[in-house]
């Protein structure tokens, strides 16, 4: 938004969509209160900005930050991409360790988005998935150790932002 | 740097089409044109008058005109009108001041051509 000085056509070469999806895009988080859109009467030089971050989007573009350095850092590609994947590695950051502790940690994910989620984290190499005996035999997911620095860290930025 | 002159500015839909039209049609030099970031200049044929362009998503069509002065509004009518042109009714007379055609630009905004009749 910054380097495209809030204007679509910079924005959609930048990003390289359709316009009407970028247009549907825009509509959307301006409807979150993410960004405003200033109509053409608001607008006192053709070359001012279309729209304009609002708090709340900046905001949300600091966490953006602060997630996309974290996965940086995982080197495991791009994991938000995926609904869920980040949130689940910071759930086991903050030690909700069991499938049932995680699901009500994270409403509303459902139990199968979750346990795909779990499947593919560990198959990624960034969760364990172990046996624990006591009381009762169940599953336990942890962070791998090499997981847990990015994460204490986009959980501390995350903290500071809120 | 400071430059003696006069810029307007116009939202528009698609650079493309201003620059045709402004350059191809009206017969305007570009002096500016930043495809990525949606904006062009061209320069008059008067010189330090610029006309500016920025694409909009948006764009609500001028109704303040630029007005550019001829010598026989009837004959540039004629020659921009072959061109394709489009003009928005006859040529109209301010008795003893200017004779006055209006055409518009592809999004809609309006410019003029002005003959003065009496020197002002």
């Amino acid at each position: 938004m910054d380097r495209c000085r809030g204007r679509f056509t910079p924005l959609q070469h930048e990003l390289g969509i359709a316009p009407a999806r970028l247009s549907d895009n825009l509509k959307r988080m301006a409807a979150s209160g993410l960004l405003q859109h200033l109509g053409p009467h608001e607008r006192r030089h053709p070359a001012l900005p279309e729209y304009v971050l609002t708090e709340h989007g900046l905001l949300l573009r600091e966490a953006a930050q602060a997630q996309e350095q974290a996965e940086q850092q995982l080197g495991l590609g791009r994991l938000s991409a995926k609904a869920w994947s980040m949130p689940v590695l910071l759930a086991l950051h903050y030690r909700h360790e069991r499938f049932g502790q995680l699901a009500q940690a994270l409403p509303p994910v459902t139990p199968r988005m979750l346990s795909a989620r779990l499947d593919e984290l560990s198959g990624l190499g960034a969760v364990d998935k172990l046996l624990d005996e006591q009381p009762r035999p169940a599953f336990v997911y942890r962070l791998q150790h090499r997981a847990e620095p990015p994460l204490r860290q986009l959980a501390g930025d995350f903290a500071s932002i809120i | 740097m400071f430059k003696p002159g006069v810029t307007v500015w116009y939202s528009v839909k698609s650079l493309q089409g201003s620059i045709a039209f402004y350059r191809d049609k009206l017969g305007f030099e570009v002096v500016f044109h930043d495809e990525e970031g949606g904006m062009a200049m061209v320069n008059t044929t008067t010189a330090g008058c610029i006309i500016g362009f920025s694409e909009a998503q948006e764009v609500v069509p001028s109704t303040s005109s630029t007005v550019f002065e001829v010598y026989d509004i009837e004959a540039a009518r004629q020659a921009l009108e072959q061109k394709g042109v489009t003009f928005l009714g006859d040529i109209e007379t301010i008795p003893d001041m200017v004779k006055l055609a209006t055409f518009i630009d592809p999004d809609g905004h309006s410019l003029m051509l002005s003959e003065e009749l009496t020197p002002l």
